[in-house]
């Protein structure tokens, strides 16, 4: 059995374990320098498995050797916004958090597909790309795929119509700088422009734009888990099962869209490798515009990170 | 438990109510004249059901009021195609059976919604419609989403990614004269027009146009029975669980793509009390022109039908 780690045994780390535990595709080995906590964590989730008829194996460690093997390892690890903080603001100290895991991983799995969950995520991905000298398609920044799935619910909400048919593509930095395509929005193949009037497309796309801070303004303690956790399973297993799925993320980009030595959110297929292929959308001039504005952003924030 | 009549238990009919079973969302009722036959298959998988974990009922019956109380009743019966006869050729054997099935239908399950999938369908709909005198949006025909589903695994297999990512369009009638629109058949949501050349797509276009001659040469005694099965299914619990989806089906069309009268494969909105809505998408001429021979195709048979004198 293939064996998925992830560092940080958080809300989201431990949701992510119990979503890949409900797919029963891998071996989950949950990290947290918390003593006990992953260790807790997953022996809770074993002693649901008779019931829920997983026969993976998921166990719980404080020692982060424990990631070698790995098929892919999720780095979760660091802290989280409390309102009115932006993503950004968490830049500097997640960076010293994740800083020391970036070698152990190197150390443990370097051949292991890494997922960064971290926010911000796709100057982090950078990071880790950079400082871990790995190789570009062995970083994947878990972004687009949440996104996109909250763009999916809010548009299969707003037509009433089954979230399973619609489709979302979602580029450029994560969140508050996502780049929205309404054209490839669609629901069956039906472009969403011909569904809906634009201005009720406006109003989904500025809730997904927030849909994080909205949660956390519900939550105020915490921020969101399940719908970032139901993403990083994805991811997981599409490169455990090297299913070549279309996903967006967040890529290290070496010239596709004009981007050189960044990570930012596009379209790619995603299989056994990581990041196997970008694909690069005809944008159009609008688009593109939004997309370097996007990037200039995370560019700023990958220099800070430099220093 | 919703129930699910499934009328002819052949290949099709029996492989629907395997998927079905597999989904665990209603009881299942096998129907067939010939005796025995539904019994023996739908006693076959219901003792698999120990090991595939599925507590529905499933029966088998020669019994046309054990139709009572279906929520969906799937019409398969029907001889099937051999190999070089064309789907009209089916006409006048299907259309008397289909006679006497709508006629059960009407009669047992007043309330239920069909699933025609026996041959030529958008034609045999029409005959359901006019013996049953069902509302309208209770019938619909299974041709789009099978259609779609081989040309989405062609795709994904040229592509080499998840066929999960694929969808796909296919409108028109069932067949020789489809209509796939590559413009909205998509990978994660891009046009294949964005990652196919065209010469790709065409031969994509092509092999789906005879997807189903193709099974036939491999088989010479039968007519796929899979994929039209997992078509199906897929349409049933797309009812019985409401779940809203877009799907192309054929639906009887009102003068929505400027066709009156007869049905055709369109995308619609498919849930518990049928079709729902039809989706006009907005087509480039050329793809209407395709439409309109398609449907030109389709109103050509229902002419030989009203020759039958079986209204």
């Amino acid at each position: 059995m293939k064996k998925v780690s992830i560092i940080g045994a958080g809300n989201v780390g431990a949701n992510a374990a119990f979503y890949i535990a409900e797919k029963n595709f891998a071996d989950v080995m949950l990290i947290d320098i918390v003593e006990g906590r992953a260790k807790g964590k997953a022996l809770d989730l074993m002693e649901a498995a008779p019931v829920r008829d997983y026969d993976t194996k998921i166990d719980g460690s404080d020692n982060i050797e424990n990631i070698a093997n790995s098929k892919v390892v999720v780095v979760t690890a660091g802290h989280v916004r409390k309102p009115q903080m932006s993503r950004l603001d968490l830049l500097e100290q997640n960076a010293k958090v994740i800083g020391p895991i970036i070698g152990k991983i190197k150390q443990y799995a370097p051949e292991a597909k890494i997922i960064v969950v971290t926010e911000p995520v796709d100057a982090l991905s950078c990071y880790v790309w950079k400082k871990g000298g790995f190789k570009r398609n062995q970083v994947i920044g878990m972004t687009g795929v949440l996104d996109t799935t909250r763009l999916r619910e809010f548009i299969s909400k707003e037509l009433q119509v089954s979230t399973a048919d619609t489709t979302a593509l979602v580029m450029g930095g994560h969140h508050d700088y996502m780049v929205i395509l309404p054209r490839y929005a669609r629901v069956e193949g039906v472009p969403i422009t011909q569904l809906l009037p634009k201005e009720r497309i406006t109003n989904i796309i500025r809730r997904t734009r927030e849909a994080g801070s909205e949660i956390l303004s519900y939550l105020k303690t915490a921020t969101a888990h399940y719908a970032p956790a139901a993403a990083i399973a994805e991811i997981a297993e599409a490169i455990v099962k090297d299913s070549k799925r279309l996903l967006c993320i967040s890529a290290c980009l070496e010239g596709e869209y004009d981007v050189k030595d960044l990570c930012l959110g596009v379209p790619a297929i995603i299989g056994a490798n990581g990041v196997e292929k970008v694909i690069e959308l005809q944008l159009t001039l609008e688009e593109k515009q939004e997309f370097d504005e996007s990037m200039t952003v995370i560019s700023e924030a990958v220099k800070i990170l430099e220093e | 438990m919703n129930k699910v009549s499934i009328i002819g238990s052949g290949n099709v009919g029996s492989s629907t109510a395997l998927y079905l079973a597999e989904k665990k969302i209603a009881d299942i009722y096998l129907i067939d004249v010939v005796e025995g036959l539904s019994e023996g298959k739908a006693l076959d998988a219901e003792e698999s059901a120990p090991i595939r974990k599925y507590d529905i009922e499933l029966r088998g019956t020669t019994d046309f009021s054990e139709l009572a109380g279906s929520d969906v009743v799937v019409v398969t019966a029907g001889i099937a195609r051999k190999p070089g006869m064309s789907r009209a050729d089916l006409l006048n054997t299907n259309a008397k059976i289909m006679k006497s099935v709508s006629e059960k239908i009407a009669q047992y399950a007043p309330n239920s919604i069909i699933v025609m999938v026996t041959n030529p369908l958008d034609v045999m709909s029409y005959v359901a419609l006019k013996i049953t005198g069902f509302a309208l949006k209770r019938i619909v025909g299974m041709a789009g989403v099978l259609d779609a589903t081989r040309f989405r695994y062609f795709v994904a297999q040229k592509l080499g990614v998840a066929v999960g990512d694929t969808t796909a369009m296919v409108l028109g009638g069932h067949g020789d004269s489809m209509v796939p629109l590559p413009r909205y058949s998509t990978v994660g949501g891009v046009p294949i027009t964005e990652i196919l050349s065209k010469d790709d797509i065409d031969k994509i276009i092509e092999r789906t146009r005879k997807g189903g001659a193709e099974i036939v040469g491999y088989l010479k005694t039968g007519s796929a029975y899979y994929a039209p099965a997992a078509s199906v299914a897929e349409m049933v619990e797309c009812i019985i669980r409401d779940k809203r989806r877009i799907l192309p089906c054929s639906a009887y069309l009102r003068g929505e793509y400027g066709i009156e009268g007869i049905f055709m494969g369109v995308p619609i909105l498919l849930g518990k009390n049928g079709v729902d809505r039809i989706i006009e998408l907005e087509l480039i001429p050329e793809e209407k022109e395709a439409l309109h021979v398609s449907a030109a195709a389709v109103k050509e048979v229902i002419e030989k039908l009203e020759d039958l004198e079986i209204f």
